[in-house]
């Protein structure tokens, strides 16, 4: 993206959401580049699947405004905001259990095709881009934590999104098949998508990130390059201090 | 399910509907016909209240309400305007969807799966005490009768097609027609885009609608299609037993009868509701001699099928072909992992 007149593909404009009394989003704003990976970090609590929420319509912010490329989606529904290209996964998976993985990814593909016979054979492709080929056909509740979150990144792909926002795809997922997820993150960049997230795996961020964004307590706390940001006394202090007690 | 039929699914259906067209000319008993005509419209009210319950995951326990509406319009179109009751049905079909997208817009906006059922089912009540206070019109719980039969015709094989109490062909015939047309509705709108997008609604709502799922269309076309056909079902229900009474028509056990037979026969599979249909009539009318002994045998009926087969009795003929290829070749692949 060095040499790419860069362009903002998304603003979020002092959004603040409150949900009652907790304030779990406070004045953020932020921008994100096309075809850039950003990251958002913080500790548990800190507001960062809430603004995954914002961005991609589930709550209307309680203040603040939502532009993504060049149109103000504040009060798109979420289905809307897909149609305009803003693709997201679940922190918790959210698998369609009675549908297989084919299936599945498949209602990600309904909004491109005008027949089920075409959706399957575009779905077939995700599948296989996620390597879960071999599982296309097993219904999704016989799927390991691993396989669910790749499961979500191909339903998403399949709304063909220019953005993509990934709310903790190594959370709970084995050692081993972390470094073929990171791979499937780059090789989605190579194809052009831009991408937000959420990660906790300090060595996921190193190898992905172009720019992260610290956040505490519902506010931005620090931004930068994520070695930057990393070395920062806030940030050590609130969050990688702790990781690091915790292992 | 979204895949297409096999040629053995095709055959099953053929010979099924071949048997049902064969029967009135084996046997003229109206009592067969009668059970099996009760069976035929109960079938289009379950697998219309499957449609949103089973499929689209919307608990609504007030579908008995399109189903009284339905067979009161039907009925007092057809008394006071003349029109035929050929006509009369479409027409109380159509009354009836409307009052499924009334209803159904407010429904739309609760996620709580407990209120809705409480909604739906105060909305049946508020139908059910109307139409029992309209006496002026309905003739509340003294019942509506005198309403005309449909008119006969004459089919080129089968002869005259006479819908009197004494002969049942006619009858048979046109809920034959209806259920055709009803279960080949929903089978195709279960196996389009709209279908897959319900399943995935039902299943995980947020979801669905972050990958571009319209929940709200998508909740008022089950619930639309669903009223008009058990509306059409009601419609067709008035003309046969020729009296209504708001208890018998939009009574709550209609709803309950209704529900037991999704549940005995399968939730969220297309030929389950038939099934449970018509097993359900069959022992409704098997143990009506019983007197009181035949609340105790039906509740035991349902709890056994429930029990030993959560998923209902459509998925006893999967569960045997699954045990006799697993006995055929035991050794499973072990599931690859991540
Ligand atoms: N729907 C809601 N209603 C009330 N409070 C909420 C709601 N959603 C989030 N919160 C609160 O907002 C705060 C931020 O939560 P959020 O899930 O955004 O954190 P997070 O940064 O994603 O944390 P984690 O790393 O644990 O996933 C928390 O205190 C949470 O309890
Ligand atoms: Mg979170």
């Amino acid at each position: 993206m060095s040499n790419m007149p860069s362009k903002t593909l998304l603003r979020v404009d002092d959004i603040t959401m409150a949900f009652g009394g907790i304030v779990a989003v406070a004045n953020l704003s932020l921008t994100v580049e096309t075809g850039e990976i950003l990251a958002l970090i913080g500790p548990n609590g800190a507001g960062k699947t809430t603004t995954f929420h914002v961005i991609a319509g589930v709550h209307k912010p309680t203040a603040g405004r939502i532009f993504f490329d060049g149109q103000d989606i504040t009060f798109y529904r979420p289905d809307g905001r897909c149609r305009s290209g803003v693709a997201r996964t679940f922190q918790i998976t959210q698998p369609f259990q009675e549908l297989t993985v084919e299936e599945n990814v498949m209602v990600g593909s309904l909004a491109q095709h005008r027949s089920i016979a075409d959706a399957r054979k575009d779905a077939r492709r995700y599948v296989e881009m996620v390597g879960l080929s071999d599982r296309a056909n097993v219904l999704a509740k016989g799927l390991s934590t691993g396989q669910r979150k790749r499961l979500e990144m191909a339903r998403a792909m399949a709304t063909r999104p220019k953005l993509l926002l990934l709310d903790e795809v190594t959370g709970g997922v084995d050692q081993k098949s972390i470094p073929g997820l990171i791979e499937l993150v780059k090789q989605l960049r190579r194809e052009g998508l831009t991408l937000v997230i959420i990660e906790h795996n300090m060595r996921v961020i190193n190898e992905l990130a172009d720019r992260a964004i610290f956040m505490n307590r519902g506010q931005k706390m620090a931004e930068g390059t994520p070695e930057d940001v990393m070395q920062r006394p806030e940030v050590v202090e609130l969050y990688l201090g702790e990781e690091l007690q915790h292992g | 399910m979204f895949e297409p039929l096999r040629p053995w699914q095709w055959l099953l259906v053929a010979i099924t509907l071949a048997a049902l067209a064969a029967l009135p000319l084996l046997s003229s008993n109206s009592y067969v016909l009668h059970v099996l005509i009760l069976s035929m419209i109960f079938g289009i009210f379950a697998s219309a209240w499957n449609l949103v319950t089973g499929f689209a995951g919307l608990k609504t326990f007030g579908h008995h309400a399109f189903f009284g509406i339905g067979a009161y319009s039907s009925a007092l179109v057809a008394l006071h305007s003349g029109l035929s009751p050929w006509l009369t049905i479409w027409i109380a079909a159509l009354i009836a969807t409307v009052a499924g997208l009334f209803i159904g817009l407010p429904i739309l906006r609760i996620r709580s799966m407990p209120h809705v059922a409480i909604v739906t089912l105060g909305f049946a009540e508020i139908v059910r005490i109307t139409i029992s206070n309209l006496q002026s019109i309905t003739r509340g719980e003294l019942g509506l009768w005198g309403i005309p039969p449909f008119e006969s015709f004459t089919l080129p094989v089968l002869g005259e097609m006479k819908f009197t109490p004494a002969d049942k062909a006619g009858y048979y015939y046109l809920i034959l027609v209806l259920l055709v047309f009803s279960t080949g509705l929903i089978t195709l709108l279960m196996r389009s885009k709209s279908g897959l997008a319900l399943v995935a609604m039902r299943d995980a709502e947020d979801a669905a609608e972050s990958l571009g799922v319209n929940l709200t269309r998508h909740k008022l076309l089950v619930f639309g299609v669903s009223a008009f056909l058990v509306g059409l079902a009601g419609a067709f229900f008035g003309h046969y037993i020729g009296i209504l009474t708001p208890s018998a028509a939009v009574g709550p056990d209609l709803m309950i009868l209704v529900i037991a037979m999704a549940l005995v026969g399968g939730l969220g599979t297309l030929s389950g509701p038939l099934v449970g249909a018509l097993v359900l009539t069959c022992v409704v009318e098997l143990l009506r001699d019983l007197n009181d002994l035949r609340l105790l045998i039906y509740g035991a009926i349902i709890i056994t099928v429930v029990m030993f087969l959560p998923k209902g009795l459509a998925t006893l003929g999967p569960l045997v072909r699954r045990r006799i290829t697993y006995l055929r070749a035991p050794t499973t692949s072990p599931a690859k992992h991540l």
